[in-house]
């Protein structure tokens, strides 16, 4: 029996009662949880749920890089892998990594690099792993904000975490993480990820259409959003070991 | 006492009275106070000089006027003069390649393997020959970032080891298996009745009376990977042997 979905897009995206389709404030984050080192296999890794994006990170590195060819003799070079499950969006998607799965490991690369010492690893590779479980808007900012994490877990060395969250325009109204039928239905859409050390923006891409004051006010507004998730990540860092020091302390008492 | 070597050169850094409990996460401001402070390991002044910001996942240690973050995670970087396990993984006439847990893999050369006792130069002098698979307690006399570590054969306690088990664990938390002045190994022989090997490079070598006890030694040492964190942890883990032992119904 084929599990036939209607994926038509609702006329509003606003309830009566002014919130969101989910129940949500305009500037509402949708439910997140963190957890680190959940493959044990891997060097570092971390998982992600945030709404009902599902998303698991591995970091592996420094190793040698294959091909040989890629290769830095000055440097070490960060490789990312996004790819979505078949399973993880409503029409099977096929699991050749298309257009698509290319651009986002190639942003996020480039997003993360600056945190990163490469100049200390010349001639290895640092590779993260991103697999998409499921999908729901807003992958490319889960994907960053969990690789960030899975790197900090593996113990490479990082001047900060990099956070990430998409803004935009639904109903000609300003939101914060838009949800993925949002994502299609709305009107603009603007992902953006900073990081710490500096607080200055890594990625910031952009679709539709938005005056500069909208433009202006949506990066104040991810950057409240933003502030909240270093907060999570923070927390599912540090919780991975003082779980085990309040296990240990509560067994003296 | 195979370990006494290494012992007086390593320092419990995880048992200093210095070290704070805190846990902090890469990014995390460790001082704004840069006048007093100065940035040591594992952390980083930042670029307007205002404050000094961890680099690591680790515990916040404060020494003198230096603030450090001794690593909760991280791999081996391989230094000269440290011991190693390597593990044989290719083979030729010129020289040996090891696995040796870093980024790169070292090399062994046939010169360096002279067994111990003969002259290097007189006639009867004889290299040991290695198999693929082999495991070898091996020092490293050179490494740097570009260069593929160096190995050698020649020295006290080096050699091919021929029976025992090898474990690994995280690289950054060797020195809680050793202990402040190797307190922590020490208790481990004693209670297991083994012979313990530990290694720079996260791998530990064990050989007990039998396997009951060999077993007993990995779970501690999982243990103590796993709660290198915590204060206390000697005490903690001659309970633990203790009352392991009883529930095992081993003497």
């Amino acid at each position: 029996m084929p599990l036939i979905i209607n994926d038509i897009y609702p006329e509003k995206l606003f309830r009566e009662d002014g919130k969101r389709l989910d129940g949500r404030e305009k500037n509402e984050l949708r439910p997140i949880k963190m957890e680190v080192g959940v493959i044990s296999n891997a060097d570092g890794s971390a998982y992600l749920e945030w709404g009902n994006n599902k998303i698991y990170a591995a970091v592996y590195g420094p190793r040698e890089v294959h091909p040989h060819h890629l290769a830095k003799p000055d440097r070490g070079i960060l490789r990312v892998f996004y790819r979505m499950a078949t399973f993880s969006v409503f029409e099977r998607k096929r699991p050749a990594p298309g257009r698509r799965e290319k651009e986002i490991s190639m942003i996020i690369t480039d997003c993360l690099e600056p945190v990163l010492f490469l100049e200390l690893y010349p001639g290895t590779a640092f590779e993260v792993f991103i697999e998409v479980m499921d999908a729901d808007g807003g992958t490319r900012c889960a994907s960053t904000t969990v690789a960030a994490l899975a790197l900090a877990d593996a113990g490479v060395p990082m001047r900060s975490l990099v956070s990430s969250v998409a803004v935009g325009k639904i109903d000609g109204q300003l939101v914060t993480d838009l949800s993925g039928i949002e994502d299609k239905a709305g009107d603009a859409d603007l992902p953006c990820a900073i990081t710490w050390f500096n607080e200055e923006l890594s990625l910031l891409q952009f679709d539709g259409d938005m005056s500069i004051e909208e433009l202006n006010e949506s990066l104040l507004n991810a950057r409240n959003a933003l502030d909240q998730i270093h907060q999570l990540q923070l927390t599912a860092l540090k919780s991975k070991y003082t779980s085990i020091l309040e296990e240990v302390e509560g067994g003296e008492d | 006492m195979e370990n006494d070597e290494l012992e007086s050169e390593e320092l419990d850094e995880f048992e200093s009275d210095e070290t704070n409990r805190e846990i902090v996460v890469p990014g995390e401001v460790l001082t704004e106070d840069v006048e007093h402070f100065n940035p040591g390991r594992g952390t980083l002044l930042n670029k307007d000089k205002t404050k000094i910001i961890a680099l690591n996942i680790g515990l916040k240690q404060i020494k003198k006027n230096y603030i450090n973050v001794i690593p909760l995670r991280g791999f081996y970087t391989p230094r000269p003069g440290d011991k190693v396990i390597a593990l044989v993984i290719d083979k030729n006439p010129v020289k040996y390649k090891c696995d040796i847990n870093a980024k790169d893999t070292a090399i062994l050369k046939p010169k360096n393997t002279v067994r111990r006792g003969k002259i290097r130069g007189s006639r009867n002098m004889e290299a040991e020959e290695f198999e693929v698979g082999d495991i070898l307690v091996a020092k490293i006399i050179s490494a740097d970032r570009l260069n593929m570590p160096e190995l050698t054969l020649v020295g006290k306690y080096l050699g091919k080891k021929a029976n025992g088990i090898v474990i690994s664990i995280d690289p950054p938390k060797i020195p809680r298996v050793i202990g402040r002045s190797g307190s922590m190994i020490k208790l481990l022989k004693n209670l297991t009745k083994s012979n313990i090997f530990v290694t720079q490079n996260g791998r530990i070598w064990i050989r007990g009376e039998n396997i009951a006890y060999e077993r007993l030694l990995i779970d501690a040492i999982k243990k103590i990977e796993n709660e290198a964190h915590t204060v206390g942890l000697t005490d903690r883990m001659s309970q633990y042997i203790e009352s392991e032992k009883q529930k095992r119904g081993i003497k």
